[in-house]
């Protein structure tokens, strides 16, 4: 914007220099009031509250018009929110994310303007979103179906109070494998990188998820996938770049969306969940075969929370309470797959003759082999090494 | 009479305010960015101390990889458009029913005016192993397994090719269109035969049309990186991506705009190259083309 | 008829005068059939299958549009049932209405600012236009992810951080970022239209005594009118194309059309997507053909509207 102060060389006959002179005058005054009109027009656009500090907090007073969710992928059943929207009025819009990276990045981009008013972290980035002023506090007085929960979902370390969070799904890591093409019985998270580079190079798919891709490799070799000791984090950068990207053919965090259905990957590292839709979407289910990562792998839990600025709180907190009804509990099971932390879920979802129900409940012997997250020192290696490998695969 | 005398560049100032406000002085930011280093896990960008080194971690080799795939994808997507486009060009300014024209013209702009994603996710229907296409192909028994497109660099080459070859027909069309019939007859009646008046007196006349479907196609396909995505999955990965996961998740704003920079500077390099190659190659036909065009005067 | 014909690159007066010549005697296809060569059917039966190429995923998405499954590219049966969303599921009015919406505004403000500033450029062309030019060159040359990532922080700053709480309000963010290639973009041609027609009239007008704004209203922008409308539509279309800064600068609540099917590739595309796309794309079709016959009206050949259209 600023213009030169230097002088303006220019070679012109002698009668020409004085009209040139004034030219020059005129231009550098214009373009001078240029730049003051626009900052005057700026000026006069700015509302004088202006800021962050304006957006409401939920009181339980009346709910407003619409509500925006930010979240993971086809995470909510439609028949709950055109429920909510019926019963109560506002107007539900989602977007999605493929990672808590993602999320994260957005709000802390957008410094509270990015209009969402619910979204959904994983609780291991809880307590750096509370630190970083990302998430605010819940008006628990709005959200009595509370009482729906089963109390051992509630008060994780994350956030024993539940002051920021509630429990809304969680799941765990596997992968699904195509049986026609992949002949032998995978059983565990070595078989899975063995397929990857023999059978199945090119047609594999990882979690579109730093925790996940770094995961791999941790799970299969006994590590523990939290770990922050250089040398371990080295040589899982080093396998996962050199030795497994370049047989990689996509980084899909929702294969049941598209991929099983249409049969583009013979591997694909999956969460439970959308393993269930795809393959209860598919053609042809008895294709494919789920596997639970094993000898370890991650047990995650999502949670409801509002982040700080949300235009709409009191309807987000009245969504929020909706899906704790049982009724809908049942029906979010149903519909993503994954136990959502309702006390007796299990049971109505049985009763209910629900399908696919051994993707979505586990057993006490398979639990003990998932593992929560951390987010810690080496969340920025991860990072690095998950950008690292999609550029290896593209190579 | 005019009280008021503007000099003659006021009626540009309006767009001018608005392009210094909302890209000089942003874009300007981000190479102020580049400069700095991430601060920490939720830190975005830091500039208290200046330096080169985002570049340096943008240009080591995995990162340069995506930069020299990128190019291949944008040089190839871009010869693949003009070999198709071309003889299209050719054909609907010169031998298509004239009174045809504007229809021609329309069917090229329908694509166009189709959101590029929907169209993506088109092909992405057509070249699915357990699509329709795949299935007609094995049943008529052109291959005999499922086709395996999707996911491949020939899947980004189809993608892109696709999403920009109206950006190529069009100015061909225009420049082929604007030779006219008359120097063509003219050349024959000097005696030309048909390959030599395409070569000579055509092709040189369309050379501006040429280049600017070249760089119309080249640019924004070294840019895009949605429809390689779509349908490359990892080997659709593009420099665009790159910046784009620098931001949108690794929340490294330092090295994304080392990159965003790097993009730039690859672009408007290597486009000023193509523009001088072109340049370069037609000097020895521009000789000959001024004495048909004498003859034909 | 009259020839418009901008010969901006030609110095010879040779082509438009042949060019003028064809315009008036189309070939005579009697004659074009005797020359047949294998040459000929060669490009013809290659730009028959470019156009099959052009066609296929238009055509695809048409037929599913009327799917009446849950994923759009997983066939299940036909029936209407994806254009039922266009009514019942408000998200997706939403997002078109908003696209619409932005498209409309960024379209007129481009159109606005480029259509003076190509006037300048073709009637007052100077130092200044240098540098000017090279600033154009430098937003075409820019790719989106780049204005996308720079204008995001700064429109969160402006907001934010310097209280001006307009730029927090979404349309406003998406005509932002929607304008400025599109602001380029017209400027380009409708200063390709100007330099192609000589400034003779406007002399003529200005010795007639005619104030500047007159000669402006009423001489040189109708000259510039075929150009400012293609400018227009074209600006139009970008932004309703536009994906990339859209996703990076939106505020959700305002989200428009090509980010919300970039948002719903992620857990599985539904075939309501189709038949959106098929009814804008009738839409865009039905304005398409109201602006050829503006131009027609205004003169111009379908020709040269393309050549406006390209910018030459």
């Amino acid at each position: 914007m600023a213009e030169k102060s230097t002088p303006i060389r220019i070679l012109a006959s002698t009668e020409q220099v004085p009209i040139l002179q004034r030219a020059i005058d005129r231009r550098r005054f214009l373009s001078f009031a240029a730049a003051m009109g626009g900052t005057a027009f700026l000026a006069a656009c700015s509302s004088p509250g202006g800021g962050t500090s304006s957006a409401p907090v939920a009181t339980g007073g009346e709910l407003e018009g619409s509500l925006s969710i930010y979240t993971w992928g086809d995470y909510d059943s439609p028949d709950v929110v055109s429920s909510f929207t019926a019963d109560f009025g506002p107007k539900v819009t989602f977007d999605s994310y493929g990672s808590n990276e993602e999320l994260i990045s957005k709000l802390v981009a957008a410094k509270g303007t990015s209009g969402y008013d619910i979204i959904v972290p994983t609780g291991a980035f809880i307590p750096q979103m509370i630190e970083n002023g990302i998430i605010q506090k819940l008006n628990k007085d709005l959200l009595p179906n509370i009482e729906h929960m089963d109390p051992a979902f509630l008060g994780r370390s994350w956030d024993p109070e539940n002051e920021y969070s509630i429990c809304k799904a969680w799941g765990t890591t596997g992968f699904v494998y195509d049986k026609t093409v992949i002949t032998r019985e995978l059983k565990d998270w070595n078989d899975f990188l063995d397929a990857a580079q023999n059978e199945a190079s090119g047609k594999t798919s990882v979690l579109d998820d730093p925790a996940e891709v770094t995961g791999l490799y941790y799970w299969a070799n006994g590590i523990d996938w939290n770990t922050t000791d250089e040398a371990e984090i080295a040589a899982c950068e080093d396998f996962i770049v050199n030795t497994l990207a370049p047989h990689i053919s996509a980084f899909d965090s929702y294969p049941g969306g598209q991929a099983i259905p249409q049969a583009t990957q013979v591997l694909m590292q999956a969460w439970n969940g959308d393993a269930r839709i795809g393959i209860l979407e598919s053609p042809d289910p008895d294709r494919w075969q789920w596997v639970l990562g094993s000898p370890a792998t991650e047990l995650w839990m999502d949670n409801w929370a509002i982040p700080v600025g949300a235009p709409h709180p009191e309807a987000a907190h009245a969504f929020i309470d909706w899906t704790m009804v049982p009724e809908n509990q049942l029906l979010q099971v149903d519909y993503i797959g994954y136990h959502t932390g309702a006390a007796g879920i299990e049971d109505a979802a049985n009763e209910a003759g629900l399908e696919m129900l051994d993707l979505v409940f586990f057993t006490e012997e398979q639990i003990a082999t998932m593992n929560d997250g951390e987010v810690n020192e080496a969340q920025q290696r991860n990072v690095d090494i998950w950008n690292k490998a999609k550029a290896a695969a593209g190579a | 009479m005019r009280s008021l005398r503007l000099p003659g560049f006021a009626l540009a100032i309006p767009a001018w305010a608005w392009l210094v406000t909302f890209f000089v002085v942003p874009v300007g930011a981000v190479l102020y960015f580049s400069f700095g280093y991430k601060p920490g896990i939720f830190g975005t960008h830091a500039t208290d101390v200046l330096s080169f080194d985002r570049y340096a971690e943008a240009l080591s080799p995995t990162f340069f990889e995506v930069f020299m795939n990128t190019l291949w994808v944008g040089i190839a997507g871009t010869l693949l458009c003009l070999a198709i486009g071309l003889p299209v060009a050719y054909w609907m300014a010169v031998k298509a029913p004239a009174n045809r024209r504007g229809l021609l013209i329309a069917l090229v702009m329908v694509p166009y005016w189709t959101n590029f994603l929907v169209r993506t996710i088109g092909w992405q229907i057509i070249l699915a192993p357990e699509g329709w296409m795949s299935q007609l192909l094995q049943t008529v028994g052109i291959t005999d397994g499922p086709l395996e497109i999707l996911y491949t660099r020939a899947a980004v080459l189809i993608g892109v090719v696709y999403n920009y070859l109206p950006l190529m027909i069009l100015p061909l069309f225009v420049a082929f269109d604007r030779v006219g019939p008359a120097l063509r007859e003219a050349s024959k009646d000097l005696g030309a035969n048909r390959v030599g008046t395409f070569l000579r007196v055509t092709f040189p006349l369309a050379r501006p049309g040429i280049i600017v479907g070249l760089l119309l196609v080249y640019i924004p396909l070294m840019g895009d990186y949605i429809t390689a995505t779509v349908l490359g999955g990892a080997q659709g990965n593009m420099v665009g991506q790159l910046v784009a996961s620098q931001f949108q998740a690794a929340q490294n704003w330092a090295l994304g705009s080392a990159m965003a920079v790097l993009l730039i500077l690859v672009i408007m390099v290597s486009a000023a190259a193509i523009g001088l190659l072109l340049w370069l190659v037609s000097l020895p036909f521009r000789a000959r083309n001024r004495v048909v065009l004498e003859a034909s005067a | 008829m009259t020839t418009t014909a901008p010969e901006t690159t030609m110095t010879d007066a040779a082509p438009g005068a042949a060019e003028a010549s064809a315009a008036r005697t189309p070939d005579a296809p009697v004659a074009r059939r005797a020359r047949r060569s294998p040459v000929d059917t060669g490009l013809t039966v290659w730009s028959v299958l470019v156009f099959l190429f052009l066609f296929a995923p238009i055509i695809v998405i048409l037929v599913y549009s009327f799917n009446n499954g849950r994923l759009l590219i997983a066939w299940n049966e036909f029936g209407f049932e994806p254009y039922r969303a266009l009514w019942e599921k408000p998200a997706v009015r939403d997002a078109v209405a908003v696209s619409l919406r932005t498209g409309a505004i960024a379209a007129v403000l481009a159109t606005l600012l480029g259509t003076l500033a190509g006037i300048a450029l073709a009637r007052k062309p100077g130092k200044w236009a240098l540098w000017f030019i090279g600033l154009l060159l430098l937003v075409s040359v820019t790719p989106e992810i780049v204005d996308a990532v720079a204008l995001l922080p700064w429109l969160v700053f402006l907001g934010q951080d310097a209280g001006l709480s307009i730029f927090n309000d979404g349309t406003v963010r998406l005509v932002v970022g929607h304008s400025l290639f599109s602001t380029a973009v017209v400027t380009y041609i409708v200063r390709a239209r100007l330099v192609g027609l000589d400034a003779q009239l406007e002399e003529a007008s200005a010795d007639l005594y005619a104030r500047p704004f007159t000669t402006f209203r009423r001489v040189t922008l109708p000259l510039a009118m075929p150009a400012v409308l293609a400018g227009l539509l074209l600006s139009f279309t970008l932004s309703l194309d536009n994906t990339v800064v859209a996703a990076f600068v939106q505020v959700s609540g305002s989200t428009p059309w090509p980010v919300y099917v970039l948002s719903a590739l992620r857990g599985g595309l539904r075939p309501e997507i189709a038949a959106v796309s098929t009814v804008m794309l009738l839409l865009t079709l039905a304005a398409l053909a109201l602006v050829a016959v503006v131009l027609k009206r205004a003169g111009d050949s379908a020709t040269q509207i393309a050549r406006t259209m390209s910018g030459g």
